[in-house]
C-alpha cells in the first residue's frame, strides 16, 4: 500500500487510526479517483475514532452546482450506534445537515448511506 | 460489448446472439486452471499437465486483502472463475478503460458503469418527460369541464393516441453519443503521443477467502509479504490471514492464538463449500447478505442466492470467552430476518440462512488449527427461506 499515490496523503491518519485504515484508504481511492470528487479534505473525528473525508460532489444536473458531502467511512465487520453517529455530527463544523457513511468490504465493494439528523421530507 | 476487452469485429457483434458467444468465448474456463485435451493417454490416465498461470499477489493486511497488480494476471482470475474485484470499478477493473475513453470522448464503446450511468440519465429524463406530459394532459382536461363542461380522459388524443409516453414508447431527444463513423486511427495515436500515458492507480482486489481458496484449493496464486515482497509458504499465509483479523497491533507472521471462531476461518468455510459445489461467490453486501451465488458469473445471469453466514457455537463459553464479536451469532430478530427476506425477494432472490457449527475448544484440541485440517470439524447446514402467502400461494 504504501507505493499508493493515496498514501502519501493519508499516511499520517493511517497511523493514528489504525483500525479504520482499510475503509478510509478505499473509500479515499473511491472519491477522488472514481467518482471524481474535489476540494478533498480529511478531518479528524476524534469522537469517532477515525478520519472522515469532506469534498464537493460533481452533479450531472445543469443547474445545481457541486454540493460539498462528508462522508465517514467504516468497515463491514464494525458495529456502530446511534451515539457514534451523533458524533459525527457534533464533531463537524459547522454541523452539517446530512452526512454520508460509507460501508466498505474486504472485496472494495463500497455502499454509502445518507443520514439525516431528524425526520427528512423525500424530495418532490 | 466491454471496452475493457474490445474485439476487432465491432458490427457482428451488437446481435445478442453474437454477443452471447463473445462473452462465452472469453469466459469459458470456470477455474484459473485449464485442463487441455489429452493428448497422450497411458493405459486411460492423460498424462498432459494442467495449465497453471501462477498468478502473484501482494498481502496488504491494512485492507484485508490481497491485490494483485499484475494486469495480465488480473485479467486471468477474472475471467476464469470471477475472482477479486477492481477497487475503483464494478466488477473487472475498468478505470484505466474509462479514464482514457472520458480523453477521447468519442463514447464508441462503454465500459458498465458509463453504461449504467447514461441510462440512469436517460430514465430520469423519461420521468420528467412522463411528468410533463400528465400535468398537461390533467391542465387541458380541466379547461374542457370548466369550459365546456365535456369530460375527456386526460391520456387520450382525440385520435386515440397515447399522448403520455410509457417506457416501451419514449424515445431520447438528445443523443449523447454521436454515432457517425469515427474519424481514422491515426487521430488517437496522434492524441496519445501529445498527452503523457495515465498511470494505471487500479488493481485486482481479492479478499483473504478468495486468495486462500486460490492458493490452497487451486495452487495458482502466490502471496507476497507487504515489506519485504518475499513469497509467503502456506503455514504463513495460514497465519498471516488470521492474524489480519486480530487488533491491529499483531506482528503479521506471529502464531495466531488459537481459537476457532476466527472470522477468517468462519467466512472462508462458506466460500470453500459453495465454491466447491461450483458456484461463483461473490460480496453480497448491496442485498444485505454475506454472499451472492452465481450459477456460471455476473456477467452471465443475475445472482439466483443470497446466503447470510450464521455462525453457531457449540460450546456457549466459547462464545463468552471470545475476543471476537461475529456477525449473526446472536439469536436475530424477526424484524431483521423479514427486512432481508423483504430486500432479497424483491430482486428475485432466494435466501439461504448457512449455519456454520463451530466447535467446542474443550472437546476438539487447539493443535487441529495449525493447519487446514482443522476444516473437518465444521459443519455448514442450509435453510433456505421463502416468504408464504396462503391467500396467493395455492399452487
Amino acid at each position: 500500500m504504501q507505493n499508493h499515490p493515496s498514501y502519501a496523503v493519508l499516511g499520517q491518519v493511517l497511523a493514528k487510526y489504525p483500525a479504520s485504515g482499510g475503509a478510509l484508504f478505499q473509500v479515499y481511492n473511491d472519491l477522488t479517483l472514481a467518482q471524481r470528487w474535489s476540494d478533498i479534505q480529511i478531518l479528524d473525528l476524534t469522537a469517532c475514532g477515525r478520519a472522515a473525508i469532506k469534498g464537493k460532489r460533481p452533479t450531472t444536473d445543469t443547474d445545481q452546482g457541486p454540493s460539498t458531502c462528508v462522508v465517514v467511512p467504516c468497515s463491514l465487520s464494525e458495529s456502530i450506534s446511534t451515539s457514534w453517529l451523533r458524533a459525527a455530527f457534533t464533531s463537524l463544523e459547522p454541523s452539517p445537515t446530512e452526512i454520508y457513511v460509507a460501508i466498505t468490504t474486504e472485496d472494495t465493494s463500497t455502499v454509502y448511506y445518507k443520514i439525516s439528523q431528524g425526520i427528512v421530507k423525500p424530495p418532490v | 460489448m466491454s471496452l475493457v476487452n474490445p474485439t476487432s469485429r465491432s458490427k457482428a457483434s451488437s446481435k445478442p446472439s453474437a454477443r452471447r458467444a463473445e462473452t462465452a468465448r472469453i469466459y469459458a474456463h470456470p477455474l484459473p486452471i485449464i485442463f487441455p485435451e489429452p493428448t497422450y493417454t497411458f493405459l486411460g490416465l492423460s498424462l498432459t499437465r494442467p495449465l497453471n498461470p501462477h498468478c502473484t499477489a501482494l498481502l496488504d493486511p491494512i485492507t484485508r486483502s490481497a491485490w494483485v497488480e499484475n494486469s495480465g494476471d488480473a485479467a486471468i482470475l477474472w475471467q476464469r472463475g470471477f475472482f477479486g474485484k477492481g477497487d475503483l470499478s464494478r466488477s473487472e477493473p475498468s478505470w484505466l478503460a474509462r479514464q482514457i475513453n472520458a480523453r477521447k470522448m468519442k463514447g464508441k464503446g462503454l465500459t458498465s458503469e458509463e453504461i449504467t450511468a447514461k441510462r440512469r440519465a436517460e430514465r430520469k429524463q423519461f420521468k420528467l418527460d412522463r411528468a410533463k406530459a400528465m400535468a398537461a394532459a390533467a391542465a387541458e382536461a380541466e379547461v374542457a369541464f370548466k369550459e365546456e363542461g365535456r369530460v375527456i380522459a386526460p391520456g387520450i388524443a382525440p385520435d386515440g393516441t397515447r399522448i403520455i409516453p410509457s417506457a416501451a414508447t419514449w424515445k431520447p431527444t438528445s443523443i449523447s453519443v454521436p454515432s457517425e463513423e469515427s474519424p481514422p486511427d491515426d487521430t488517437p495515436d496522434e492524441l496519445r503521443e501529445e498527452i503523457e500515458p495515465i498511470q494505471d492507480l487500479e488493481h485486482l482486489q481479492l479478499s483473504l477467502q478468495e486468495a486462500f481458496f486460490l492458493v490452497w484449493a487451486l495452487d495458482c496464486l502466490t502471496v507476497l509479504h507487504p515489506e519485504t515482497n518475499e513469497p509467503l509458504t502456506l503455514a504463513e499465509i495460514w497465519n498471516a490471514f488470521q492474524n489480519a483479523h486480530m487488533s491491529s497491533l499483531a506482528p503479521l507472521l506471529a502464531l495466531p492464538p488459537p481459537r476457532f471462531d476466527n472470522p477468517f476461518l468462519v467466512s472462508y468455510i462458506a466460500y470453500h463449500h459453495y465454491r466447491s459445489l461450483g458456484w461463483v461467490v461473490k460480496s453480497g453486501v448491496k442485498f444485505c447478505v454475506d454472499y451472492l451465488l452465481y450459477k456460471r458469473g455476473p456477467v452471465f445471469q443475475h445472482a439466483e442466492f443470497a446466503i447470510v453466514v450464521i455462525p453457531v457455537y457449540e460450546d456457549p463459553q466459547d462464545q463468552a470467552n471470545s475476543p471476537f464479536k461475529l456477525q449473526n451469532a446472536e439469536p436475530f430478530t424477526w424484524s431483521w430476518l423479514s427486512t432481508i427476506n423483504r430486500v432479497n425477494s424483491q430482486v428475485q432472490k432466494t435466501l439461504i440462512l448457512s449455519y456454520i457449527t463451530i466447535p467446542a475448544e474443550s472437546r476438539v484440541p487447539s493443535k487441529v488449527l495449525s493447519s487446514p485440517a482443522c476444516f473437518a470439524h465444521y459443519s455448514v447446514r442450509e435453510v433456505v427461506l421463502r416468504r408464504f402467502i396462503p391467500a396467493r400461494m395455492r399452487d
